[in-house]
């Protein structure tokens, strides 16, 4: 029979921790994956390189930024959420994505032990918006999945509105000269 | 069947919700949980009202009152955690109480045919009639109820 000392000294199974951003859009926290995030920038620094497109069904998305060769559509986080309107000033590039973020703010970065899965009795689009939730200081706070922002569909859309407005801006340049 | 079996099947746990007195099926509960807070984030189940933490895990609440159509109490700060079985999966569930509960003994008689998804049968407790809650069915009669709703609503 083992002591108590030597059943504690037993090796636990490491716990692996998973390093979030915590941000906020219109008062509500979420998280995502630090490793999600390629770069965190402020609206302002990115107003003159965005351009803009208009895309009617899939209002949540009005600009395009162009980073490293590639054009990521930025998502209003308030309008994919269904929260009120605010005026977002940062902007989460994500790294596997063409998708960029537009939030209120950020709080901080934090690591967590567990990503809970999503309870079964949650049947809505949040099964697609979230990865799951995670327990953080007495807080609920939902994990937001990379992919849900946009859907296979929904970047096919935009891709095609994208190059109809590149082509309109290459005329109107052509006109002007 | 053993008689612990047929006194579990027989015994239920019956709740104030609102103005509605009902009945749950004892072996359903998990726990009476304390007032603790409820944790709300976006999402577009309508039924749902938030999230409770219990023992680690968290646990979805409905909104009771969204199908039994009362008006959520303000005493209603105590939780009834219960099991849900959905396909394979078992889950746990939440609704708000206000915390006054008693255990009865009864044989649950069959709903009658009109009876919404939500209700599972009736127990007769004294002179009352209560409807025995059925968790797995609230979905089905909260979308019922909004559809039924909207035609209204189109029709108007």
């Amino acid at each position: 029979m083992k002591s108590v000392a030597e059943q504690d000294a037993k090796p636990r199974r490491a716990r692996r921790m998973e390093t979030v951003v915590l941000f906020y859009v219109a008062n509500q926290m979420f998280a995502i994956s630090a490793d999600s995030v390629q770069e965190i920038r402020s609206t302002d620094s990115l107003a003159g390189a965005a351009c803009e497109i208009e895309n009617p069904e899939l209002a949540k998305v009005r600009h395009t930024i162009d980073r490293g060769r590639r054009t990521y559509y930025v998502v209003n986080a308030g309008m994919h959420f269904g929260l009120p309107v605010t005026r977002p000033e940062l902007v989460l590039i994500l790294r596997q994505f063409r998708a960029a973020l537009l939030v209120d703010r950020i709080d901080r970065m934090a690591d967590i032990s567990a990503v809970h899965a999503l309870p079964l009795a949650f049947t809505g689009e949040e099964r697609r918006w979230y990865r799951g939730l995670a327990y953080l200081d007495d807080f609920v706070i939902p994990v937001v999945e990379p992919t849900g922002f946009l859907t296979p569909q929904e970047f096919q859309r935009l891709d095609r509105a994208s190059a109809a407005a590149a082509s309109q801006r290459a005329v109107e340049t052509a006109v002007q000269a | 069947m053993s008689a612990t079996v047929n006194a579990r099947e027989n015994s239920f746990v019956l709740l104030q919700i609102g103005n509605h007195r009902v009945a749950l099926p004892a072996g359903l509960v998990a726990e009476l949980a304390p007032p603790v807070r409820l944790h709300t984030f976006p999402h577009s189940s309508k039924l749902i009202a938030g999230v409770i933490v219990r023992r680690g895990r968290i646990v979805p609440v409905y909104d009771a009152s969204l199908v039994l159509g009362s008006r959520a109490s303000s005493s209603q700060r105590f939780y009834l955690v219960s099991r849900r079985q959905t396909g394979e999966a078992s889950d746990l569930i939440a609704i708000p109480v206000n915390g006054e509960c008693e255990l009865a003994a009864g044989k649950m008689q069959p709903p009658a045919m009109d009876r919404p998804a939500h209700v599972a049968g009736t127990l007769a407790v004294g002179d009352d009639s209560l409807d025995v809650l059925n968790l797995d069915g609230f979905a089905a009669s909260y979308a019922a109820m909004a559809g039924a709703t909207a035609g209204t609503e189109a029709q108007s």
